[in-house]
């Protein structure tokens, strides 16, 4: 049973008189534990499958099942609900709340979780998550004590707190120098091999999209090529070389 | 939906605590307009609450004739008749007023000292006056413990207050000795008013009085009509009777203060007579250029306390519109401040707002949380503008001696009507932030 299903999804902008067909009919499954990586250059409408897997948008036609569930004709409300317990977001500015510490941002979405859930066991659960990630000890810092590569920890501890079925990073690695790039490549890797989390990954980097175990490369809304991929592991020689120049 | 009001309370707080500043500058208007408004129902109930009380005391529609005159930029006045140095009022005058005068159902010969009133060790430096016993009945005295001294012999009433002074509080000193200027009393009673200044004083027969001082005058004599409204028609009698006993001429011309007295062809009164209503307007309330414009109102002296009473509604009812519009305006305005820091609140926090969005936020679990920051914002507003009003009204009202009262009620519409405005002026950022595109919220910068 796959996670996603994607069947001949379509997505047109009206903008004025003109159509911009962002999305021309994509069809994808995507199996449990997957690492998918969607690449493409800007404009090449991985932005819009990212807003539309992420429920944050709806497609115009087509049919997308997550869990087995159709979820392209649910309401807001219902949206809201599959968004808090089946997807975590990894941006790539991070969106930490300023002043906040690490542990209330994880804590957000549990916020949101229906029944509402007591102060314990949502810092019980956050500091879980902050440990998955290597965070444990620093749970009480102010978000913006933290180096880059921790905040977007942080942001990956945020994604998985309510344990969801997927994560959508969108170029998680867009601010980040290419050492704490790794460092942060190598937790999403992690989380799929402990945990067994599905992860889908939107990068403009082919190194970075690199680290999945399936490539699937997107250009004018349309889907070139879907190629399985042996990840890396580490900082490959290549790979290296090409990001530090 | 409302289980996530105390989650919300929570993060509304932290959000404000985050810019102090801003969260304090946007209460101020709330602040300024509770504590403004408290204040002045401070002092107004209390002002009110004041006057009310002398003129709805016990023993209305008094008429008071003190001795001498005064008159204020009088050219012919005498300095013997200067306002309770005159030694013309009798106790005959009083017995006169008694026979001839209808309506009247009670008169009380006075006299009036300030001396140190001893009793044992203690001593208390006091007001005494010597009274008759109608003088009870004539202020409707409620004596208790005791009774109402007789006509003569050495016994005093005392009241509570100098009573608690000399003998401890809550003692009952009935049966005690007290001594003033070696003339000793025997308690017989205790008043309680707190109305009319009586607590503080002794009371000793007005015959005692005059013999241990030596003097054959009165200060002043108390007049109780029998019915509202008789009050200025007995002081115009009184005047003439007064007038004719004394041998001075028919009023002519009214230059006196008070309004109570004119000045005749055989000279000036030797006396002053006021009722009680133009003595309750005079009194504290007002300053003494405002107290002397109101006393030489023509026609004061007739009007009765009903209509006083009347007359104290319609103003206070004047200033409850006049605050409630102060308070309106200065609570619109605070809640302008607030709407406006709000929108700028949710412009500022849209990336925030897209973060909780996409971590499963309802639209109307954010419109929840910018509607409780905002109704924090001015209940907090409102409470600091509470606890301002309240130590300002007691400042002026210790300062000014004036009276200061806030009635629960008050405070409670105050905070209530500040966290209204909070809601009110938080609905329209409220929706705006709920409204926002997650993709838009998400991708602003």
């Amino acid at each position: 049973m796959p996670v996603i299903s994607l069947k001949d999804i379509k997505k047109i902008y009206t903008l004025g008189d003109n159509e911009v067909h962002a999305l021309r009919g994509i069809s994808l499954d995507i199996e449990a534990g997957e690492f998918v990586s969607i690449v493409g250059p800007s404009g090449s409408g991985k932005s819009t499958m990212m807003h539309i897997l992420g429920c944050l948008d709806r497609p115009t036609s087509g049919q997308y099942c997550l869990d087995d569930k159709d979820v392209s004709s649910l309401s807001g409300d219902e949206l809201a609900d599959i968004r808090n317990k089946r997807i975590g977001f990894v941006f790539q500015g991070f969106n930490l709340l300023p002043r906040t510490t690490a542990a209330e941002n994880v804590e957000i979405p549990l916020l949101y979780s229906r029944p509402v859930m007591g102060a314990t066991e949502r810092h019980e659960r956050a500091m879980k998550a902050l440990e998955v990630v290597g965070l444990g000890d620093r749970a009480e810092h102010g978000s913006n004590q933290l180096s880059g590569g921790q905040q977007q920890r942080v942001a990956i501890a945020r994604a998985l707190v309510n344990t969801p079925s997927l994560i959508l990073a969108d170029e998680p690695t867009g601010n980040l120098d290419t050492k704490t790039s790794i460092d942060v490549m190598h937790v999403l890797q992690d989380l799929r091999e402990r945990l067994g989390i599905t992860i889908v990954l939107i990068t403009h980097e082919p190194e970075i999209a690199a680290y999945g175990t399936r490539i699937i490369t997107v250009r004018d809304g349309a889907i070139l090529s879907d190629e399985a991929n042996v990840p890396h592991e580490g900082l490959a020689e290549p790979v290296a070389a090409q990001m530090l120049g | 939906m409302f289980q996530l009001i105390p989650i919300n309370i929570w993060m509304a707080t932290r959000s404000l605590a985050r810019n102090r500043l801003r969260t304090f500058l946007t209460m101020l208007g709330i602040i300024i307009g509770v504590s403004a408004v408290l204040t002045m129902v401070a002092l107004g109930t209390g002002a009110r609450g004041s006057v009310e009380g002398d003129v709805r005391s016990a023993g209305t529609n008094l008429v008071y004739v003190r001795a001498g005159n005064y008159t204020r930029g009088g050219a012919s006045v005498g300095v013997a008749s200067g306002l309770g140095a005159a030694t013309t009022l009798t106790d005959a005058d009083a017995r006169a007023i008694a026979d001839e005068i209808d309506g009247i159902t009670a008169v009380s010969p006075g006299l009036s000292m300030r001396t140190t009133v001893t009793s044992g060790a203690s001593r208390s430096f006091a007001q005494v006056q010597g009274v008759g016993p109608d003088f009870a009945d004539a202020n409707m005295w409620d004596i208790d413990p005791g009774r109402m001294l007789a006509d003569a012999g050495n016994e005093a009433v005392i009241g509570r207050a100098l009573a608690d002074d000399l003998f401890g509080k809550g003692f009952d000193p009935t049966g005690k000795n007290v001594r003033v200027r070696d003339a000793d009393y025997t308690i017989v009673g205790v008043t309680d008013d707190g109305t009319e200044d009586h607590d503080e004083k002794l009371f000793v027969p007005w015959r005692a009085m005059q013999s241990s001082q030596n003097i054959r005058h009165l200060d002043f004599i108390v007049i109780a009509a029998e019915e509202a409204g008789q009050a200025s028609r007995i002081s115009d009698e009184v005047k003439a009777l007064l007038r004719q006993r004394h041998g001075i001429g028919a009023a002519s011309s009214s230059q006196g203060y008070l309004g109570a007295q004119g000045s005749g062809a055989g000279g000036v009164d030797d006396f002053t007579v006021e009722t009680q209503a133009a003595k309750a307007l005079t009194k504290g309330l007002y300053t003494p250029a405002a107290a002397f414009a109101l006393a030489n109102l023509p026609k004061l002296d007739e009007v009765t306390t009903a209509e006083m009473a009347d007359t104290l509604d319609r103003a206070s009812d004047t200033m409850t519109i006049l605050l409630a519009s102060i308070a309106g305006v200065s609570l619109i305005v605070g809640g302008i401040g607030i709407m406006n820091i709000m929108l700028v609140s949710v412009t500022e926090r849209t990336r925030e707002i897209g973060l909780r969005v996409a971590t499963g936020a309802r639209s109307a679990d954010i419109a929840l949380q910018f509607l409780i920051e905002s109704v924090t914002l001015s209940l907090v507003g409102g409470l600091i503008g509470l606890v301002l009003g309240l130590v300002t009204s007691r400042i002026i009202g210790w300062s000014l001696e004036w009276p200061v009262s806030v009635p629960i009620p008050a405070m409670a519409l105050a905070l209530g009507i500040a966290a209204l405005v909070g809601l009110i002026f938080g609905i329209y950022p409220a929706r705006r932030a709920s409204l926002l595109d997650p993709i838009d919220a998400l991708r602003s910068e």
